[in-house]
């Protein structure tokens, strides 16, 4: 843990630094103090500054507090596997905001429609389409990932639990959008 | 209006306000109505491990704004719905912790030490009752100390703190948060650093959106509900993940239980439990009050008093806090169940939240208006109504209201929520992940906020992993920008005096308080490590 610290608290100082030395000077509109009209105010730099000064305390203090040595390793393995349940929760995403669109595309191409994707986006199947696919892909794959291995009954109950999802939430309430339909 | 006027208008807008259905052609209102769901849905939730009360505040605040739209006949329902859940969720939270040795919640774990032996005694239900008498009971001693207290709070704050004082007092919160939460002052700083810098992306006064980088997804800044339930929610549903995928889902073998004995709580057994009740209830409303700490503290203080209080009456070869006495039970829950009302004190007083469940009530009344949590709310105004202080009285009604729930069908929904022990927490997990995402998207209709929760969500998870609360992220992030308001009007209302923090020994008490707070937490973090 001490490591940890040191890491941590090194960390957040040089955030810090490059917070008060870069950006808040590269991307600021006004400093510290602004004079209009001989009228002085707060600026906008100076609230992000003191909390880039906090973050630079913050990181010193943890750089200073004692603790007791110990060689305590971070695995590596446990940051994988939430790597790889967040590429899941990404690419459930993904689909939610393309796979609507997509297959109308793919029913155009098939001279199904020449509807744009704005005009379907409340209508069935069309509404529920992008986050059916994500909805499943989120839950179906993360608790794949969690298990070890992709069973057909884990897909089954992350298709039912999405349609239940589907019914509490947008069934009862007209004016709430599912994702993606809100974009269109 | 006398005040005695504004109690019973609170009480009328609870009472006649709009009705949810007809009963035999009685009208139900409809606040009410939502606080018993509330109720309900909050001791499921405590009783599901793995699920929190904020959790479930936070997933429904953003669906129940869509149904009830921002106006302000929504407030009540709203705001007596997410306080139904945070006191179901308490007293939910002690049943996997009786039954199956698993606390539903962090603050029930205290409630394990004694309620899981007596479980294995034969004595689960006699538990669970002691444990619903005692839950109850700190719960509403903690409301009671509301109303009498958030009143003289907020009426000290407003007669005697002006701008550069209350400036002042939001950086003593911020620094006594910082120093109690995580037990490492560092990275409380860190954390509320992180907070504040996140909310003054894309803000400011100027033409160009602060901190932006030049890009349109950052000038509009982060949104609170995408940063608190990333942070919140979605870092806890990945850290919750990587525990599972460490240990084996319990979920799956649970223990048969089996009682005997008598299961009925005597007189004698109730007149015995009584002190440390009371003892406990004012230990955690104390601690309630005080922002950052939170129920876990509570429960382990009131536990430990407890012992304190049994070993000085145990006779020889009685049995001792940890191996399944009732009066055990009845500290913990007691201690962990009374902080609930208190920490709406510097909520409903202050306007600075405490804890998760508080924030949610700011975030509820943010979102929808009408209602501005702070000082001014308790404004005893004879000649115009102060329609906030009616619509807090309409709130302490509700609260009445989920405590009376409590005392009658909490315990029959206490014993029938043990099923939800055995929901798998692997499917459990990304329904929780899925119904946040989609009501942060009910909220804020664009895919780009799914991203930026996911985001938060991945940085409420590092934190978790280094030990880091998230919880002064949140908390700065709900205050940062009162407190970059308040001190653009303390520098314009002092002319421009730099030195304003320093105008009145008010300010510079709170400041000073800041310094010592967090020395103070870290020389005790240097005494336990040098003890270490």
């Amino acid at each position: 843990m001490y490591r940890l610290n040191i890491y941590i608290g090194s960390g957040a100082v040089l955030l810090a630094l490059v917070g008060l030395f870069l950006w808040i000077p590269q991307d600021t509109g006004t400093g510290l103090i602004v004079r209009v009209r001989r009228q002085v105010s707060i600026g906008d730099a100076l609230a992000p500054t003191i909390a880039f000064t906090l973050m630079a305390i913050g990181g010193a203090l943890l750089l200073v507090e004692r603790r007791k040595h110990t060689s305590a390793e971070v695995s590596i393995a446990p940051f994988l596997h939430t790597g790889a349940l967040v590429a899941v929760i990404a690419l459930g995403l993904l689909l939610m905001r393309h796979a609507g669109p997509g297959i109308l595309l793919i029913a155009e191409g098939f001279g199904a429609t020449d509807t744009e994707y704005r005009l379907l986006r409340e209508t069935f199947p069309w509404k529920y389409i992008g986050y059916f696919l994500g909805g499943v892909t989120i839950i179906g794959g993360m608790a794949s990932l969690s298990a070890g291995r992709l069973q057909a009954r884990t897909v089954l109950i992350a298709g039912v639990v999405t349609i239940g999802l589907v019914a509490l939430v947008d069934v009862p309430f007209d004016d709430l959008l599912l994702p993606p339909n809100g974009d269109y | 209006m006398q005040p005695l006027d504004y109690i019973a208008a609170g009480i009328q807008a609870v009472i006649f306000g709009p009705a949810a259905f007809e009963l035999l052609g009685v009208p139900i209102p409809l606040t009410l109505v939502m606080v018993f769901a509330g109720v309900v849905t909050g001791i499921l939730v405590g009783a599901t491990p793995g699920l929190a009360g904020p959790m479930a505040m936070a997933i429904s605040l953003p669906i129940l704004i869509s149904f009830f739209g921002y106006n302000v006949e929504a407030l009540l329902p709203v705001l007596g719905f997410l306080i139904g859940i945070m006191k179901g969720a308490t007293l939910g939270g002690a049943v996997p912790a009786i039954l199956f040795n698993t606390p539903g919640t962090p603050d029930a774990y205290m409630t394990t030490l004694d309620g899981y032996p007596l479980t294995k005694q034969g004595q689960s239900r006699k538990a669970l009752k002691v444990a619903h008498l005692s839950s109850v009971s700190g719960d509403t001693f903690s409301d009671i100390a509301l109303f009498v207290c958030a009143p003289f709070v907020a009426l000290m704050v407003e007669r005697h703190l002006d701008f550069p004082e209350k400036t002042a007092l939001l950086i003593l919160s911020l620094s006594f948060i910082a120093a109690v939460i995580g037990g490492s002052p560092g990275k409380g700083l860190i954390s509320v650093a992180l907070g504040l810098i996140a909310v003054f992306i894309g803000g400011g006064e100027d033409f160009y959106p602060r901190l932006s980088l030049g890009t349109d997804a950052l000038a509009g800044g982060f949104s609170i509900m995408t940063a608190i339930l990333g942070i919140l929610i979605v870092g806890a549903v990945l850290k919750e993940y990587e525990d599972l995928w460490h240990r084996s889902n319990l979920s799956g073998a649970l223990e048969r239980i089996v009682d005997h004995g008598d299961q009925r709580l005597t007189r004698a057994e109730i007149l015995r439990i009584a002190p440390y009740i009371g003892q406990s209830s004012i230990v955690g409303t104390i601690i309630g009050a005080l922002p950052g700490i939170g129920t876990t503290l509570a429960a382990a203080l009131g536990y430990q008093l407890g012992r304190a209080r049994h070993e000085r009456r145990r006779s020889e070869g009685a049995p001792a806090f940890g191996e399944g006495v009732i009066e055990g039970v009845a500290a913990t829950e007691a201690a962990n169940s009374s902080v609930s009302g208190s920490n709406l004190i510097p909520v409903l007083g202050l306007g600075i939240p405490g804890n998760a469940a508080a924030v949610f009530i700011i975030l509820a009344t943010d979102s929808i208006g009408g209602f501005t949590p702070g000082p001014s709310v308790f404004r005893f105004s004879e000649s115009v109504v102060n329609t906030e202080l009616v619509l807090v009285f309409g709130l302490f009604t509700a609260m009445l209201f989920a405590n009376l729930v409590n005392w009658t069908f909490g315990g029959a929904f206490m014993r029938a929520a043990t099923v939800m022990v055995r929901v798998p927490k692997r499917t459990l997990l990304p329904v929780v992940l899925l119904l946040t995402l989609t009501a942060v998207y009910a909220q804020e209709p664009s895919m780009e906020s799914l991203w930026f929760t996911l985001g938060f969500g991945i940085l409420g998870y590092l934190m978790r992993k280094v030990d880091m609360s998230p919880l002064p992220f949140v908390i700065a992030f709900v205050l940062g920008g009162s407190l970059e308001n308040s001190a653009r009007q303390a520098f314009s209302a002092t002319g421009g005096d730099p030195y304003f923090l320093f105008s009145s020994w008010i300010s510079i008490f709170f400041l000073a308080g800041s310094v010592v707070t967090v020395v103070l937490a870290l020389r005790q973090k240097r005494t336990d490590s040098t003890q270490a």
